[in-house]
């Protein structure tokens, strides 16, 4: 299922499952990086595209992002080389993805068909400005992520008391995602001030999925994306935090088989 | 060799109560500006007090947002000693370039100390600590490839007869052509600190810079970087020379070995354990991929890791001691170290002035004129 792939000048790690219409899944920062249950479920209705973004394991090119711009065009470039731009796309984007996702759809509303939206970043309010990401420590990072403490990758992380102890391999892939993101999220934070008034060319069939108790970014985002997206539908998760499409995929499952096909 | 007074200026008045870091975070209500009134101009009295005791120089650098040294603006410090100093080197080490915006302000700031001062302005350049570019808001993933293009826009303007055009990736002027111009020639001369990266210490010696090892590391860890330095100088087919090495170390003289440690030991500890926590917060992107792992898989050579004062003694964390053991420890770092710009950190943490002037006279007066003899000693054996 995992392939690479060269993307002009970079390789791109990619999983790739199912048959049907293409399903491109753009992951987050942290946590929905490896190939999810869910998206065996989803496979059975759509062709499911998990890249993993330049700086995340081997896909390369993390080191040279200079702003978000860059990864819009790394994204359409992914397409032309998968073939499957001018397709009937359906783009499912988590967090950091999920802002990547908002881009592509407002930039180029031909090319998305159907949209999703899940705890995504990307736009800034000043009466709820995102958690830090940033020099966090596992257990800091669990707590901010999750609602749900027990949950199995949200106890690991807590569990790492001395990142000095995880195995070297595991630090270095940490190091480099985290510049990634910082390249394109530093300032302004996880957000472009101007893609708000953008959004509104966004001609996808859209949802936004939220947990109620995000703390990353807190659920006002959601109403926010909504609003600005035309026709967009919104449905809120209670007792669920940031990573939904771990904490409860199958309230995403739900709203993305409920978009017209 | 050359003896500089480096001042920190650190806030010591930080509660019991208050146990976080110092860095970033550390909220800004713990600064009481009415207490500030007496704290920054006792260390600008130390500062000139400095020059009087024959030191030939004094150093001041930039932080922001912390309680460890209270000197965001540094040029703003170098420029009061400008005047109240007359012959010693005001050495600000260093303007953090990127934090400046654009950089030439680091150019026309420094020309203004260098002229007013009478040409004592030492130029250093820094990229600025990890924390900075949380407190600053610029992207840490930049930092580096900022501070190169910052310094050859700030040599450029001090050297390249002005207006010009600097067409960088991050700093784009059309017309460059500083007024005042530095008074040294080509240019103050410019210092630049570092942890260990090849990569300054090969910029360093390529330039003909001088190189300053970032205090705070087991002895250890000075001797390689050293090393590493006069490999590079060799590299480029010269010999480095010890003014081109210059060594930050904690020092405290007093009467005895014992008083020393009984009268310094709680203040060197507020200072290790109050206000470096913090410093070591290393942004995404800061460094290289192989530089961050190193950071946080082999941390136990640094003074936040150290807890017994046998530690700090053993790894030279710290100087501490009667003039005699002072001078003997000195100048078995000096030797192996073979720097030439001893800048000594004379004022740590909650350290207080009393204790702070007569450190300062005690080194200057049993402990620099003996390591000034014994560099005259050794200068004539090798002759």
């Amino acid at each position: 299922m995992s392939e690479k792939l060269q993307v002009g000048t970079e390789t791109v790690e990619l999983r790739r499952q199912g048959e049907g219409q293409p399903l491109l899944y753009l992951h987050g920062g942290i946590g929905d990086t490896d190939w999810l249950p869910v998206f065996d479920e989803w496979s059975r209705e759509f062709t499911v595209f998990q890249p993993l973004h330049p700086g995340f394991g081997e896909s390369t090119g993390g080191d040279k992002l200079d702003g978000m711009e860059d990864l819009v065009f790394h994204y359409i470039d992914l397409l032309g080389a998968l073939g499957i731009e001018g397709s009937d796309l359906t783009v499912v984007g988590a967090s950091f993805g999920g802002w990547i996702a908002a881009e592509i759809a407002s930039r180029y509303p031909h090319l998305v068909r159907r949209l999703v939206l899940v705890g995504a970043a990307g736009l800034w309010l000043d009466e709820a400005p995102p958690g830090e990401l940033f020099g966090n420590s596992p257990p800091e990072l669990a707590a901010l992520l999750f609602h749900d403490l027990q949950h199995p990758v949200a106890a690991m992380m807590a569990a790492v008391t001395d990142v000095a102890q995880l195995p070297e391999e595991l630090i270095v892939q940490q190091v480099r995602a985290m510049e990634a993101l910082a390249r394109v999220a530093w300032n302004p934070y996880f957000h472009n001030p101007k893609l708000e008034r953008q959004l509104r060319r966004v001609r996808a069939s859209t949802v936004v999925v939220w947990g109620k108790e995000d703390r990353f970014f807190p659920v006002a985002y959601a109403e926010r994306y909504a609003a600005a997206i035309p026709g967009a539908r919104l449905e809120i998760v209670p007792d669920t935090g940031h990573l939904v499409m771990l904490e409860r995929p199958e309230a995403v499952t739900r709203q993305l088989c409920s978009l017209p096909r | 060799m050359e003896f500089y007074f480096f001042h920190l200026m650190p806030w010591p008045h930080l509660p019991a109560e208050y146990q976080g870091p110092a860095w970033i975070r550390c909220p800004n209500e713990l600064y009481d500006p009415e207490r500030g009134v007496a704290v920054y101009n006792r260390y600008l009295d130390e500062l000139v007090y400095a020059e009087q005791l024959g030191f030939d120089g004094v150093c001041v650098n930039e932080h922001h947002a912390n309680a460890y040294g209270n000197m965001p603006s540094p040029n703003l410090i170098g420029s009061i000693l400008a005047r109240q100093t007359q012959r010693c080197k005001i050495a600000i080490v260093g303007n953090a370039l990127p934090l400046y915006n654009p950089p030439l302000r680091v150019a026309e700031e420094f020309a203004m100390i260098d002229v007013i001062s009478g040409g004592r302005l030492v130029a250093g350049m820094v990229v600025g600590g990890g924390p900075e570019y949380y407190s600053n808001g610029l992207n840490p993933a930049q930092a580096r490839e900022r501070f190169y293009e910052a310094h050859d826009l700030i040599v450029q303007a001090w050297t390249r007869p002005g207006p010009f055009v600097f067409n960088g990736k991050y700093y784009k002027l059309r017309y460059v052509n500083p007024w005042p111009r530095p008074l040294q020639k080509p240019h103050p001369p410019i210092w630049i600190p570092g942890a260990g990266s090849l990569e300054t210490m090969e910029f360093v010696a390529r330039r003909r810079y001088a190189y300053m090892g970032i205090p705070y590391f087991h002895r250890r860890v000075f001797e390689r970087n050293f090393s590493f330095f006069r490999e590079a100088c060799e590299k480029e087919g010269y010999r480095a020379r010890p003014e081109q090495m210059g060594w930050l170390c904690p020092i405290y003289v007093a009467e005895s070995d014992e008083a020393a440690r009984r009268e310094y030991e709680p203040h060197f500890w507020y200072f290790a354990k109050r206000l470096l926590p913090g410093i070591e917060t290393s942004p995404p992107g800061y460094t290289s991929v192989r530089s961050a792992v190193k950071l946080i898989t082999s941390r136990s050579d640094f003074l936040l890791f150290v807890d017994t004062w046998e530690q700090v003694v053993d790894g030279r964390y710290a100087i501490v001691g009667s003039p005699d053991t002072v001078v003997e420890q000195m100048i078995d770092m000096i030797s192996t170290l073979g720097v030439g710009n001893i800048l000594a950190l004379l004022q740590v943490g909650t350290l207080p002035a009393e204790l702070t002037r007569r450190n300062m006279e005690l080194f200057a007066r049993e402990v620099m004129p003996r390591l000034r003899a014994w560099e005259q000693q050794r200068r004539a054996a090798a002759a």
